[in-house]
């Protein structure tokens, strides 16, 4: 069984570009070794396609005016790719600056949410008030951190 | 000059534009307070005499024993949970005082208590966030101490 290197080996024997020895050495395997032959054959008609392929090419103008035909489609090409490019920054500018901030709004947002019932964000506006309506001598104490209020009343608890 | 935007970067917008209005939507209609009333009695007594009394529950009387108060043992004598939709009011019994309350709308709530009779004895508006305790108290017979606690569970 060959090898990729043998193959390629054999495919510089067919193009020619094998030292002598190995030209030698090439030569005489093909003479006793059968896969080798059927490669060398494959090889040989697929060299023979191709070459048959480009001689049925036969181009309406001169070799040199087609070619120069390709290079101006080519700068002209070139020419558009700048402002192409642009416009393709400019797209990914607006990803490149957008997606960070929509991120950081949802992280926001979720935040928000998650915080709602705790107080820690701003969605009372009533400020503290109270009426001693019936007890002027109600006092309150307030624990902000511990998160509790007393409210101490001088009523007496029969009523 | 046109700019052609990939169909997936606008139907992203299109999904978290919703996903942020369909949040606040849903914010908005769940904005119900579902608050705890308990009427706990204090005292420097290990032991109820009342055997129906038994002991408040551990996050309450931790929150009572960094008040002011010279009581050591405090016992729930009734509980009551209250559901309070948004600018509504609720008004309950607790033991033998009546208890008002308003939702203002966000964490904003408004807290009468009545005494028998429907006298108004003390309102009070404040902020009342999930986990924040009010309790409205007074001096009872023999030294001890009568306690509405209401707490915001929701």
């Amino acid at each position: 069984m060959m090898d990729i290197n043998e193959q390629l080996k054999l495919q510089a024997y067919l193009d020619g570009e094998l030292g002598e020895a190995e030209a030698r050495e090439m030569a005489n395997r093909l003479t006793q070794d059968r896969e080798s032959m059927a490669l060398m054959a494959e090889l040989r008609n697929t060299r023979q396609i191709l070459v048959g392929f480009e001689k049925g090419i036969r181009l309406t103008e001169s070799e040199d005016f087609y070619w120069s035909q390709i290079r101006r489609r080519i700068e002209a090409q070139q020419s558009r790719l700048p402002q192409l490019e642009h416009r393709v920054s400019w797209v990914s500018w607006f990803r490149r600056r957008l997606a960070p901030v929509t991120a950081m709004m949802l992280v926001a947002f979720a935040g928000l949410v998650a915080f709602r019932g705790t107080g820690y964000f701003g969605q009372s506006s009533a400020t503290e008030v109270e009426t001693a309506l019936g007890d002027p001598g109600a006092f309150t104490y307030r624990d902000y951190s511990a998160g509790t209020t007393l409210v101490w009343l001088s009523y007496p608890a029969e009523n | 000059m046109r700019i052609r935007v990939a169909p997936a970067f606008w139907r992203a917008w299109v999904v978290v534009g919703l996903l942020v209005s369909g949040i606040g939507l849903a914010d908005v209609l769940a904005a119900d307070l579902k608050i705890e009333a308990q009427l706990v009695w204090g005292t420097a007594d290990a032991k109820s005499p009342n055997p129906q009394h038994k002991p408040v529950e551990a996050d309450i009387l931790k929150k009572l024993r960094e008040l002011p108060l010279k009581w050591s043992h405090y016992f729930e004598v009734t509980r009551k949970q209250v559901a309070l939709p948004a600018k509504a009011t609720r008004k309950f019994e607790l033991g033998r005082c009546d208890i008002e309350i308003t939702s203002l709308g966000g964490l904003d709530v408004e807290v009468t208590l009545l005494a028998t009779g429907g006298k108004k004895i003390v309102k009070r508006t404040q902020a009342f966030p999930k986990g924040e305790i009010l309790v409205l108290g007074g001096n009872a017979p023999n030294s001890t101490a009568w306690l509405a606690i209401l707490k915001r569970i929701d």
